[in-house]
């Protein structure tokens, strides 16, 4: 599209070079303050021991990263995030897989289904995770109410305080799934649409039923795609926090701290404790985890497509 | 106006687009910059809008050495290959921006850009968007917009390559009908022989940079200055037949035949080319230049073509109705004068 | 024939089971809104409540909390947010698309990388830096941090990019300005990526809430999802009272998503194509 001129007009008189600057200085101001200068800091700061908001410091070391490693707390964060996120992100794959197959086919009412599976997105976790909070409650909540409609023991989701019952976590990644599915559903059904419908023909005419279609055709041809949103879910599902707050009154880790998650711990690190240098040491030990099973995931796509 | 070149030249990090041109163009011209593509035809287009700086030379409006006037002050119009048009605006719209920018009363600038829609025979689609429109409309639209803030010069950069045939010959007669009218002197760029000879008072073709010849489009076809002018005009293209002078007489390379030149500018033993045009081959005439034998006949429109062996070389003949040719058959050739032109092989110049 | 009666049936069957999932906790919220203590608290539950004009949860909400005051700052932030975001995307978009100056690929492959760091890292440095600026407990402090976007701006980029150099040239040619060819040429034409992105953002802006949760500690100053937050916190008020602050909340956003599906949904499609 971008036609450039073939006499190569790109040494144009026009652009005089101090314009340029003009126009990104607004740019590039909020970006130096909020996140150039931040991405360094955290860096630097992930050094510097006993570090308060004072910007006061005792001595510089690794000692943040070995008291957040040694850190019961931690551990319970990190492992509260990694079963979430290896419950949710595989389960609202194949969830909207097969969601997404079905929308991409010719149906009535697109506009409804549509709205319908796409609404969360545009909603606020906190508000909405306050309507679960009730649909989960233990006697009167929705959910348990259609579980003894069909016979079944109502479960106690959330416990009577925050972190105590087994069924905690299970609640967070209900509500989770729900939440993560429409943008999934988007990405697998843009992902659909460029599939060329020539494949489906040819299928149709070698004899192959729908299903086979789905196996074969299907899913293979949108295996670049579900990497992606497995990607892309990975890193929103290891900075799980918004999710956690509604159901025991933001205290979900407090009590007992059962439900901490990575953020959750580096917000407590930081804003209760006054802990900055733990914080900050915790937020790069985050981003390398999701670094790393960014750079693992790519890993396992190039294998699959050679 | 007059536009006149001096020693322009332009040059890229690694590359000379422009090279030591000079030219001048008369007031109320159409000329018809013509090359092969990367022959510089559009760079030359540019620096004459100013799109692109000059690295050496000037460039002279009348008297005015403009060489360094930014293109906005030029008082020129330039109308894109792709034409260019604001999508989001309508034909009025589009055509009264130059306008609007210029600050003209919002009364005086419809009217004024109403009139040239008319101009162009576009008045009718003024509340249209240019997506709504053909490429010919489009391309109308746009030489409107260029030309309604009164340009001293109408520069248009291929204006026609991106329309169907059909539209094309259309197109063309519409460009010159509507430079007659408004006299105002233009050059437009071209790849295409046949469109820069059909509607220009000049022609200039260049390549590699260098000014090849400029003069109108029959002294082109008729007295090529050297081997790329005479072989980038002429569909069917020019034969070639290469040899050397022996005896003031052209040797064809092979040895094999030998033809009278009457050329005193000759040297014994240099190489040459000579270039004629298949239409100023006459086959069994009384008079005999060469002899040749047919290996492939063919058909191109009404007209019948073959391609003839002369010693070990081939060239391009029509066939008259006068005779019943066969493939194997031996002919003979004469060599009319007008359409047959000596070139030195060194430097392709004609001799 | 049958076959695929019965594949069609299980594909409307599946899509409105799920649709019901989806849309089942926004219809829960809504309706709980408009039932009395008595309704909501029986067992088993109220599906539908018995008067939809029953608006005395808005009134007592309204009157416990001052959630008028919540929505007029959310829309006040929200506002702001986009307008910013939107000029300095704009110009940083045009800068990086129509200048040349060197480095340019480089300074933007950098800033492509840096999309990867997620804003949680960054929270502790901005707290600070807030603080310094003596901004905490200000409106301004929910929009600055926010007023410029990577993504936002690589996307209009890209669209820039993709309009022809002729039609800067026409316009340069007739005598615009860079500025003038900006906001009269590529701003219009760019205007479909751009109600995208002003969507988007204006999405994410409403429904902020952790940075909220740090800078922001004044009754007066909250936000519509911080003032719920709180006020669920809080022992003494109810389900459906909550839960028709929750729909206050929530309402906006659901208008916006009918009106602008298309733009929405898109934007977000070629949000995850940019990984």
């Amino acid at each position: 599209m971008a036609a450039k001129n073939k006499s190569g007009t790109n040494d144009t008189i026009f652009n005089r070079k101090f314009e340029p600057l003009i126009y990104l200085i607004p740019f590039a101001l909020g970006l130096v303050i909020f996140t150039l200068y931040p991405v360094v800091n955290v860096v630097i700061m992930s050094f510097k021991e006993g570090y308060r908001l004072s910007g006061a410091f005792t001595g510089w070391g690794i000692g943040n990263f070995t008291k957040v490693i040694g850190d019961k707390n931690f551990a319970v964060a990190l492992k509260n995030t990694f079963i979430y996120v290896f419950t949710v992100v595989p389960v609202s794959t194949v969830l909207s897989v097969l969601i997404a197959n079905l929308l991409n086919k010719k149906i009535k009412g697109i506009a409804f289904f549509h709205t319908a599976f796409f609404l969360p997105l545009v909603t606020s976790s906190i508000a909405v995770g306050l309507v679960f909070k009730y649909m989960f409650n233990k006697d009167i909540g929705i959910i348990n109410t259609i579980l003894t409609t069909f016979g079944a023991k109502p479960i106690d989701w959330l416990g009577a305080i925050a972190g105590t019952g087994p069924y905690n976590l299970a609640a967070v990644i209900i509500f989770g799934i729900w939440n993560i599915m429409p943008f999934t559903i988007i990405l697998l059904l843009s992902g659909l649409q460029n599939i060329d419908p020539l494949y489906y023909t040819a299928a149709e005419v070698d004899g192959a039923n729908s299903s086979t279609i789905f196996r074969r055709i299907t899913v293979p041809l949108l295996m670049p795609t579900i990497f992606l949103t497995m990607i892309v879910n990975l890193i929103s599902s290891f900075k799980v926090y918004n999710e956690v707050i509604p159901f025991w009154r933001g205290a979900a880790g407090v009590t007992g701290r059962n439900l901490y998650t990575m953020v959750y711990y580096i917000k407590e690190q930081f804003y209760a404790n006054r802990q900055l240098g733990r914080a900050a040491a915790a937020s790069i030990i985050l981003f390398f985890i999701i670094f790393a099973f960014t750079m693992l995931q790519r890993w396992v796509q190039k294998k699959f497509d050679n | 106006m007059r536009v006149k070149i001096e020693n322009l030249t332009k040059r890229f990090d690694d590359a000379v687009a422009v090279d030591n041109f000079n030219m001048t163009f008369e007031d109320g011209e159409l000329v018809a910059l013509l090359g092969p593509s990367g022959c510089g035809k559009s760079t030359t287009l540019n620096m004459l809008s100013g799109i692109l700086p000059v690295t050496e030379g000037h460039i002279y409006f009348d008297e005015d050495d403009v060489t360094k006037v930014p293109p906005q002050n030029r008082g020129v119009g330039l109308v894109f290959q792709n034409y260019a048009l604001y999508p989001h605006m309508t034909v009025l719209e589009n055509i009264s921006f130059p306008l609007e920018i210029k600050k003209v009363p919002k009364e005086e600038r419809i009217k004024r850009a109403t009139e040239m829609a008319r101009l162009v025979q576009i008045d009718k689609y003024l509340d249209r968007k240019p997506k709504a429109l053909s490429g010919g409309q489009q391309q109308r639209v746009a030489i409107a917009r260029a030309l309604v803030k009164q340009p001293r010069l109408l520069l248009l950069d291929e204006p026609l390559s991106n329309l169907d045939a059909r539209l094309r010959l259309e197109m063309r007669e519409e460009i010159r009908r509507i430079q007659q009218e408004t006299g105002v002197t233009t050059i437009f760029v071209t790849h295409d022989q046949e469109e820069a000879m059909s509607i220009s008072d000049k022609i200039v073709l260049m390549k590699d940079g260098h000014l090849q010849q400029v003069s109108d489009a029959q002294t082109l076809y008729d007295d090529p200055h050297n081997e790329f002018v005479a072989s980038f005009l002429g569909n069917p293209p020019i034969n070639k037949l290469y040899g050397y002078i022996k005896d003031g007489k052209f040797v064809l390379e092979d040895g094999s035949a030998t033809v009278n030149i009457d050329n005193p500018n000759v040297k014994e033993g240099q190489t040459v080319v000579l270039g004629i045009r298949p239409e100023a081959i006459q086959l069994n005439q009384p008079q005999v230049d060469l002899t040749a034998v047919i290996k492939q006949r063919y058909t191109m429109g009404k007209e019948e073509l073959a391609f003839v062996n002369v010693g070990n070389q081939t060239i391009r003949v029509y066939l008259s109705n006068d005779y019943e040719f066969a493939v194997g058959d031996s002919v003979n050739i004469k060599l009319r004068k007008k359409g047959s032109f000596l070139f030195d092989r060194e430097t392709g110049a004609r001799i | 024939m049958t076959k695929k009666k019965v594949s069609t049936f299980f594909t409307y069957f599946f899509l409105i089971i799920g649709a019901l999932i989806m849309i089942f906790p926004f219809y829960w919220m809504i309706a709980s809104s408009f039932k009395t203590a008595a309704e909501y608290n029986s067992y088993p539950p109220v599906w539908i409540p018995s008067n939809w004009l029953n608006v005395s949860n808005f009134v007592e909400a309204f009157k416990a909390a001052p959630f008028a005051r919540y929505f007029l700052n959310s829309v006040v932030v929200t506002v702001s947010c986009v307008i910013l975001t939107s000029i300095t995307t704009i110009l940083g978009a045009f800068g990086f698309s129509r200048m040349r100056f060197p480095g340019r690929e480089v300074i933007f492959g950098l800033l492509l990388s840096l999309m990867m760091v997620p804003f949680e890292m960054l929270v502790i440095t901005n707290y600070q830096t807030v603080t310094k600026l003596g901004l905490v407990d200000t409106l301004p402090v929910l929009i600055l941090p926010f007023s410029t976007s990577i993504f936002y701006t690589y996307i209009l980029k890209n669209f820039f990019d993709s309009i022809p150099d002729s039609l800067y040239y026409s316009a340069r040619i007739d005598g615009a300005s860079n500025w003038k060819y900006l906001w009269r040429v590529m701003v219009p034409i760019a205007k479909p990526s751009l109600v995208t992105i002003i969507l988007l953002d204006a999405i994410a802006c409403w429904n902020s809430f952790m940075w909220t949760q740090l800078t922001i500690h004044v009754d007066k100053l909250r936000t519509l999802p911080m003032g719920l937050f709180v006020f669920m916190s809080d022992e003494g008020s109810n389900p459906q009272l909550q839960l028709a602050a929750a729909t206050v909340c929530v309402l906006p956003m659901i208008i916006l998503f009918l009106f602008a599906r298309k733009y929405i949904v898109n934007g977000v499609a070629r949000g995850g194509i940019k990984g």
